[in-house]
């Protein structure tokens, strides 16, 4: 009898998949990529609500507990919905500092970080804009620093780790270069989006934003400013409007209805549309939806 | 032919070692640039370290540092000096501290000071201090552990106690101005805060299942308040789930075990339950309710509220809240309500303008007891690095 408990402890600890919670969505589907059979992700947000509010509810607390990794975006995006939660999970492996904690913001270049902070203009993030997993080009690192961790973690896969690694890269890379091509017409468009979420997007295109919908970061729209970015579209002859899923999507319609312009239902991570639901898709509707 | 062929090979030959004498020229002239620049580099850093300044410097590691204002416009038909000495019958003879929404008029409720840093690897310390305008008051300031083993976690200090849903929860972060009615009856407003130490510990389970306990000095008066020895242990179960993607319930049990000033036994339980249903990233419902049920020197009271949020958007708030003591000592009222409704605007996440409106049948004025009717505007704002919510 003990023999057996002992087999199956073995046997159970040989074949544990390492438990890895992310608290959106594409960063499950890059660790899914690179740790294939080897990992389970739980992934803690729904795409289809803002990233910034996600309700802290109790079930993510267990979600943590059983964490053997926490990948975060970083940028202080999770500020307002993770710290309470992790606090709560008291786990010193996924803890800030502990070695199954990952921020994948250290991976990439931030940019629009503010000259100066304060919350009279709103609530902006002191890091720089945290939504750089819209460029398909950052995602790249982003995988290369998952793998590295998943290797420091669980050595014994390593070379696992970096042959998916290596043909993860080659695929998006391929995907990064025909994007580049197919949309190159539409460098020095102007637009303009509802909060600072598409720029690195933007950037990645050559696409100009040149107002938002809200007057400040996390400030609901005014129609002071609405009749503002009205005028705005008028005298630069603005074709297009970007809007995510979550927030209101009337004062975007009011505009598009005073000035002709379209509105461009844009994801912000994989699955916030129906036909965004794996990562290539993803990046191919964002520039799809940019650029057209 | 082969002359011409020896003429291009000299003069190919020739031109070669000029391409290699200018060649070298660069690169010298590179590494000289390079030297230079190195040097230039290295005699600014000198500069500075020849008048350095920042060496024990230690602003990095001052703490988070968060300021709440709260203050509050009140129309009631109660005069201050009557409200002033209100009681409950069979609960409470003489309130003795109304922190709260206290005067007629304008209060200047508190400031609260919050302070939070990590010690070191082990260690969290965290410190809140109520600022009224005559008192200045240490409302929480205790240490928390981090590297237990089995994902325990230990608290040590003067803290708000887990017990029941909202009794840890600060009076800025909760839906209403003012308290529950049975809190107010069997707690006060300050609720269960001590001195102590609690344990915690979160179970890997696939449902949330958290267990704590609690030593506590047991200083709350209402219910507990045997001075000449600690006398409250505190133990509590909470668990949650979600039902489909969109619904999250947390649900638990807590129970206290004190004595009273007289050293007589005095025992509280309570039930929680609250419901969210999220309609978006800025919408949801949010139903919350709590039983509370008290044997204190043999004599049993209960009371309970339900209360319904509706948050419409990043903005606007609305909710009603309905609260009783249906249980009572001998040949005391066990009836006793009080009703709120509430209308909250956030031009901002980080302030709140609140309308309440109360109608109370529970007090007492002056030994008689009376139904009070109140309207309430709180301003309620938090600066600086104020961390997250809980649920």
């Amino acid at each position: 009898m003990r023999k057996i408990l002992l087999i199956i402890l073995f046997t159970t600890a040989i074949f544990a998949k390492l438990n890895v919670a992310v608290t959106y969505n594409y960063l499950g589907e890059v660790t899914k990529a690179i740790g294939g059979d080897l990992v389970d992700v739980t992934v803690l947000s729904s795409p289809k609500l803002d990233p910034h509010f996600i309700t802290p509810k109790p079930s993510l607390i267990a979600k943590l507990r059983r964490a053997d990794l926490l990948i975060i975006n970083g940028g202080q995006l999770e500020i307002g919905w993770l710290p309470p939660l992790l606090k709560r999970a008291n786990s010193s492996k996924i803890n800030t500092g502990g070695i199954g904690f990952l921020d994948v913001s250290g991976a990439v270049e931030l940019i629009d970080k503010p000259k100066s902070v304060s919350r009279a203009y709103g609530d902006i993030h002191p890091d720089g804009n945290p939504h750089f997993g819209l460029d398909i080009n950052n995602i790249i690192p982003i995988a290369k620093l998952i793998s590295m961790k998943l290797s420091q973690l669980d050595p014994k896969n390593s070379s696992t780790y970096n042959n998916n690694y290596n043909s993860f890269s080659s695929k998006m890379e391929t995907l990064a270069n025909s994007l580049k091509e197919k949309y190159k017409s539409c460098q020095g468009k102007k637009v303009i989006q509802y909060h600072e979420l598409f720029n690195y997007a933007l950037r990645a295109y050559g696409v100009e934003s040149l107002a938002t919908i809200e007057p400040l970061p996390g400030i609901s729209p005014s129609s002071k400013h609405t009749i503002k970015v009205i005028n705005l579209i008028r005298e630069n002859g603005i074709k297009t409007i970007l809007q995510d899923v979550y927030h209101e999507k009337k004062t975007a319609k009011f505009i598009a209805d005073k000035t002709g312009a379209k509105v461009n239902i844009v994801p912000h991570d994989v699955g916030a549309i129906s036909e965004a639901n794996s990562l290539e898709d993803f990046y191919k509707i964002v520039a799809k939806r940019i650029c057209q | 032919m082969q002359k011409i062929i020896g003429g291009l090979s000299i003069v190919s030959i020739l031109l070669l070692q000029a391409d290699n004498i200018s060649l070298e020229k660069r690169v010298e002239s590179l590494e000289k640039a390079l030297k230079a620049n190195k040097e230039k580099l290295l005699n600014e850093k000198m500069k500075k370290a020849l008048n350095s300044s920042g060496s024990f410097n230690q602003k990095s590691f001052n703490p988070d540092i968060s300021l709440i204002l709260d203050g509050s416009a009140v129309i009631r038909d109660v005069t201050n000096s009557r409200y002033e000495g209100y009681s409950i019958d069979g609960f409470l003879d003489e309130a003795d501290e109304i922190p709260f929404h206290k005067n007629r008029g304008f209060n200047f409720n508190y400031g609260e000071l919050g302070m939070h840093s990590a010690v070191g690897p082990y260690f969290d310390a965290d410190a809140i201090f109520h600022l009224h305008p005559d008192e200045f008051e240490i409302e929480e300031a205790y240490i928390t552990t981090k590297k237990l083993p089995y994902n325990l976690d230990m608290k040590m200090g003067k803290f708000r106690s887990g017990f029941g849903r909202i009794n840890s929860i600060h009076q800025h972060a909760q839906h209403f101005s003012s308290q529950p009615l049975v809190y107010e009856a069997m707690l006060g407003v300050e609720g269960i805060n001590d001195a102590g130490v609690a344990m915690h510990y979160v179970a890997p389970t696939d449902n949330y299942l958290m267990v704590g306990a609690e030593a506590m000095q047991g200083t709350n008066e209402l219910s507990f308040g045997e001075a000449n020895q600690n006398n409250l242990y505190v133990g509590y179960i909470k668990s949650g789930f979600d039902i489909g993607d969109n619904t999250a319930l947390l649900t638990g049990g807590s129970v206290a075990l004190g004595k009273t000033e007289a050293n007589r036994d005095s025992r509280l339980y309570n039930g929680e339950l609250t419901l969210k249903y999220i309609l978006d990233s800025y919408s949801s419902l949010n139903l919350q309710g709590e039983y509370l049920y008290r044997d204190r020197e043999d004599i049993k009271q209960a009371g309970y509220y339900t209360q319904l949020i509706y948050k419409k958007d990043s903005n606007w708030e609305f909710g009603a809240r309905y609260g009783a003591l249906n249980k009572n000592a001998k040949n005391q009222p066990d009836n006793l309500k009080k009703y709120s409704a509430i209308i909250t605007y956030s031009p901002f996440e980080f302030s709140k303008i609140r309308l309440q409106a109360t109608q109370d049948k529970s007090k007492s004025f002056g030994g008689k007891r009376d139904t009070e009717n109140e309207v309430l505007l709180e301003f309620l704002v938090e600066t600086g690095s104020h961390g997250a919510h809980a649920f």
